[in-house]
């Protein structure tokens, strides 16, 4: 090591003498060499009998601030050191390299004590925690690289690599609340067949209190195989934001041996952040073989090396019990209401909020349980509250207080119990009256689904029915087979380590050399994911919540990750729509006249890719269907029968003229989106048309072929297209740069003669401003009430069907005005409007069925 | 090394509690502070007895009185040097941990003798010859200290295996 002169000398030194040569032995604070400098002095002059400055000459000697073998001295007699330099070089018998808790764990010397001489504390000399379990013993860079390359040649020779599991939601899901433990006790309980298997442990020194929390923990379906397949292919490691005790207690839940995870497990405890995952904790050198399985992106920052996983939510509304040091996750998107598709039952998007509002939809319900509803039911949006006001300035212990309320709120309140309360106050209300009974149904598969062991009435809340981890284990067997078949092809590329490796004696000696060139598994999941969405183009719409930035979303952060594109607005380029099955927005429509070109699946279909990280058929994912033929572009080939319905005869006759008005700017809309393709014709456009590139591609979807096999609707009333052409033709000059078609917005003059409905319409084309897209959708809800009602007014058992499944498109877009509110009486309010509708409608329905 | 050693320990006691039975709360309250509480260079394993309970004093401003009480204890403190007998907790790369009652110890590789060597065989990692000696989790070992350094409440020690007659013990 080189040895430094200290930054306290008086500068300029010279060298006088040197003691030490090169071979010998030094001691810690032994002379190695002596000099001389000169500095001013405050003397007493005897002839003027005052004090005066004087420069005078010291000597002094230069010590040792370490101790070994003088190796080489770099100073020579009669130098002159102006400045901090590198006098010698000693070897030491230890370097410190290796310190735990403060002491050299090779030397046994204490690190922290400091000497007069010490320039730099021997204890930067060890600075990386690269151990699981301890944040006391530390390695220097040195002794961290020898350990890293050591494990990678381990790795290799098993032929695996290393996989960082996350606990909470991703392979458990753990709860606070005693209701579990009683229904566990109760075979008679709907929810007994879901949580029979519902392990749990006492921490004693945690929680609120300090008095010992009974945990409950669930693990995921299947988590056993994961591990045991996972095992063979990675070396697992824990790593956790809960604390060390609850760690170890979950890892003898999942691994009761110690045979998978063995003490690779960290914790909050040893992490260092209490608000991110770093795997440079873990892998302070390089990251090549490491995969992570993780619920959450952002605290990894979305690592390169991360799998993200779909959140394990199996306690509805409970969430992560130990996420409270973590900035919060994005609510709304990441809660997924069930795994199967059911786009004709109205879904909340959020199965935490999912029962308060649906359970008070039940008009016949008591009011206490109304008035209760908001207030017990729904402890999530209390915490989100809290959070919001906590998350700019998050004190550590402000959180860890936060924690133990939560938890103690959790044991209080219990919202599990609140809601099969909720449950079973609904199902008995539909028992007396049978109108109530749609309630019900509607409730149960909110709360996923009904259980079939008990009577029909005795719906369950909980379910498990999450099958995430075989795709996850596919996907990661996977990146594993395909990190090795590089592996291989690098290895027999490089001949000279091949032949080595033949040689017998070198087989396990792999050079320094190839383990940095082994493959890196980063870059290869980055190839997988990137190609799973590649040329796909997002729009979200109805997901998530107004007023947010949809780039901001984890949901768009993930999709992006995996090569897809989003935007805000629907364009030409987009490919697909991702909306919420119960609300038809505006975006919806406008994809819908899109034609084939724009799926609009509901968010399972993005999810389901994002796991099995494949792009899956959008199939049995879409949704909004119907929208098409609502709107005005009827489509030639839409595979549904739902349409059939739709545009029956009836229906079309109880059209309004108002109706037709609608339709009419829905044609517009339409003629706008496609104008650069359609307008060659009309004089208007042909300035603009320039700008466009793909007129070819538009000419190919655009509603000119759809035009003529449309819906009977537009057929019927065929003679008034010309008129209506010539209208929207009119409007369309002034009009149609407004459109989103991404053209280079040109500046053309707005005509005065601009008609008011053009003006609306301007405002919903415009730059997706959501407010205003509101205003037109509640006018359009209400035309579809009124439709509805119309509709009723007919007797025919066809027509109730077709407008039943209308009505249920109108309700929820009458509803949606509310909804966006974004407050939640709002939402309340909405939720029982659409009830009342749905109501009224079943028992129309049943007064009608019973006629004939 | 075990030594009978006699302490003092000062404690407040709260206005609340003058009564006749204040001795049985300071008595209470120095058990609960004192036994098996590591003063940093030392570990009390058990207070034999109280020796004196001093006449309380009331502290100025506060109105709270303060005993002194000396008692003698049973503590443990370790010497480097000494050579004791350890419980493994965990085996990592660089080396292993263990527990001397109340005192982590870390034997790091260097300390290791060379042929027990570190391996992760069915994911437990342990030093083992391959013959009769293996260290892994839960296993007894006798180590020498090499070197000792205390905090306030937690003390760090560094042990050895390398030297004759060290290392696990045969069970």
């Amino acid at each position: 090591m080189h040895l430094f002169t200290s930054r306290g000398l008086a500068y300029p030194i010279t060298v006088t003498k040197l003691i030490r040569q090169p071979g010998d032995e030094i001691d810690v604070n032994a002379p190695l060499f002596t000099y001389k400098y000169t500095a001013p002095n405050t003397e007493y002059d005897e002839e003027t009998r005052e004090n005066v400055e004087k420069e005078r000459t010291y000597f002094s000697n230069f010590e040792s601030e370490i101790e070994g073998t003088v190796v080489a001295l770099k100073v020579k007699v009669g130098q002159v050191i102006e400045r901090i330099l590198a006098v010698a070089d000693i070897d030491e018998p230890c370097r410190h390299e290796v310190q735990f808790g403060g002491l050299c764990a090779n030397c046994g010397k204490d690190m922290t004590v400091q000497q007069y001489s010490t320039t730099t504390s021997n204890t930067n000399r060890a600075k990386i925690n690269n151990v699981h379990g301890h944040t006391s013993l530390l390695v220097s860079e040195a002794e961290a690289l020898r350990a890293d390359e050591e494990a990678k040649r381990r790795l290799l020779d098993s032929r695996k690599l290393s996989l960082v599991v996350d606990l909470d939601q991703t392979i458990i899901q753990a709860c606070v609340e005693p209701t579990v433990a009683e229904w566990q006790k109760d075979p008679e309980n709907p929810n007994y067949e879901a949580v029979k298997d519902v392990k749990a442990f006492q921490l004693v020194d945690d929680g609120p209190g300090a008095r010992g929390t009974w945990y409950y923990i669930k693990t995921r379906p299947g988590v056993a195989d994961f591990l045991e397949t996972m095992a063979k292919y990675y070396e697992l490691h824990i790593y956790t934001m809960a604390t060390r005790a609850y760690a170890e207690n979950i890892a003898k839940i999942v691994d009761p041996d110690r045979k998978l995870f063995g003490d690779r497990i960290l914790s909050r405890d040893e992490n260092g952040s209490m608000s991110s995952k770093s795997l440079a904790r873990l892998f302070p050198v390089d990251t090549k073989m490491v995969v992570i399985i993780d619920d959450r992106g952002d605290v990894w920052s979305w690592s390169p090396n991360l799998v993200k996983v779909p959140a394990y939510d199996f306690f509805i509304g409970v969430g992560d019990i130990n996420s409270s040091f973590l900035p919060k996750r994005q609510q709304g998107l990441e809660a997924r209401p069930s795994s199967t598709v059911a786009p004709e039952k109205p879904h909340s998007n959020e199965s935490a909020n999912a029962i308060p509002p649906a359970a008070a939809n039940d008009t016949e319900m008591s009011p206490a349980t109304i008035s209760s509803a908001p207030v017990n039911g729904d402890v999530s949006t209390l915490h989100r509250m809290i959070s919001m006001a906590n998350q700019d300035e998050g004190s550590l212990e402000a959180q860890a207080n936060e924690q133990d309320q939560q938890i103690a709120e959790q044991m209080q309140d219990r919202p599990l119990l609140q809601k099969q309360k909720m449950l079973e106050a609904a199902e008995e209300e539909a028992r007396i009256s049978p109108a109530a009974e749609a309630a019900v149904e509607l409730l149960a598969s909110n709360a996923e689904g009904e259980n079939i062991h008990a009577s029909k009435y005795r719906h369950n809340l909980l379910q498990d029915d999450d099958n995430e981890l075989e795709a996850i284990g596919a996907t990661l067997r996977r990146i594993h087979e395909l990190y090795y078949a590089e592996y291989d092809k690098g290895s027999t590329g490089s001949k000279g380590g091949r032949i080595s490796e033949l040689r017998p004696g070198h087989r396990k000696k792999r050079s320094l050399d190839e383990l940095q060139n082994i493959p890196d598994a980063p870059k290869i999941m980055e190839g997988i994911r990137s190609q799973v969405l590649a040329g796909v183009h997002l729009v979200f719409t109805g997901v998530v919540r107004l007023g947010l930035d949809i780039h901001a979303q984890d949901i768009a952060h993930w999709a992006k990750w995996y090569g897809a594109k989003v935007s805000e607005n629907i364009t030409k380029r987009t490919t697909h729509v991702i909306a919420s099955p119960d609300r038809r927005t505006a975006k919806v429509r406008q994809a819908a006249n899109r034609g084939d070109r724009i799926s609009i699946v509901n968010q399972n279909w993005l999810y389901a890719c994002l796991t099995h990280w494949r792009h899956v058929d959008e199939e049995p994912y879409r949704i909004h269907t119907e929208a098409r033929t609502n709107g005005a572009g009827g489509l030639p080939d839409s595979v549904e029968g739902k349409e059939v319905l739709l545009s029956s005869s009836e229906e079309e006759a109880a059209q309004t003229e108002e109706e037709e008005e609608e339709e009419e700017e829905e044609e517009e809309e339409n003629e706008e989106n496609d104008e650069s393709g359609t307008s060659t014709s009309n004089g208007f456009g042909t300035a603009q048309l320039v700008i466009d590139t793909d007129v070819e591609e538009l000419e190919k979807y655009g509603p000119t072929m759809e035009r003529k096999d449309s819906s009977p609707t537009e057929t019927e009333q065929a003679d008034d297209w010309a008129d209506l052409n010539k209208e929207l033709e009119d409007e369309l000059g002034s009009d149609w740069d407004d459109s989103d078609t991404e053209s280079v917005r040109s500046d053309i003059s707005i005509t005065g003669d601009q008609t008011p409905r053009s003006a609306r319409k301007r405002k919903r084309e415009g730059e997706g401003d959501d407010a205003d897209e509101l205003g037109v959708e509640g006018e359009e809800g209400s035309r579809l009430q009124k439709r509805k009602r119309e509709a009723l007014a007919r007797t025919t058992s066809l027509t109730n069907v077709a407008t039943s499944v209308s009505n249920g498109a109108g309700n929820s877009d009458a509803a949606e005005e509310e909804v966006d509110n974004d407050s939640l009486d709002d939402d309340l309010e909405a939720a029982l409007e659409a009830e009342m509708m749905k109501g009224s409608d079943d028992e129309a329905d049943e007064a009608e069925k019973s006629k004939p | 090394m075990f030594f009978v050693k006699t302490l003092e320990h000062r404690i407040p006691l709260h206005p609340s509690y003058f009564a006749s039975d204040a001795q049985q709360h300071i008595l209470a309250k120095l058990y609960a502070d004192k036994e098996g509480s590591n003063t940093g260079t030392e570990l009390i394993i058990a207070i034999i007895d109280v020796e004196d309970i001093s006449e309380p004093k009331v502290v100025p401003g506060t109105g709270q009185a303060e005993y002194d009480v000396s008692y003698r204890a049973i503590v443990w403190r370790p010497f480097k040097g000494e050579v004791v007998d350890a419980l493994v907790t965990n085996v990592v790369s660089t080396g292993f941990f263990a527990d001397v009652g109340g005192m982590k110890v870390f034997v790091s590789k260097s300390m290791i003798p060379p042929q027990l060597k570190y391996t992760v065989d069915g994911s437990t990692p342990s030093f083992t010859d391959n013959a009769e000696q293996t260290v892994e989790r839960n296993s007894q070992v006798r180590i020498r200290i090499k070197g000792i350094r205390s905090e306030i409440g937690a003390m760090f020690a560094i042990g050895s295996i390398r030297e004759d007659y060290l290392g696990p013990l045969l069970q």
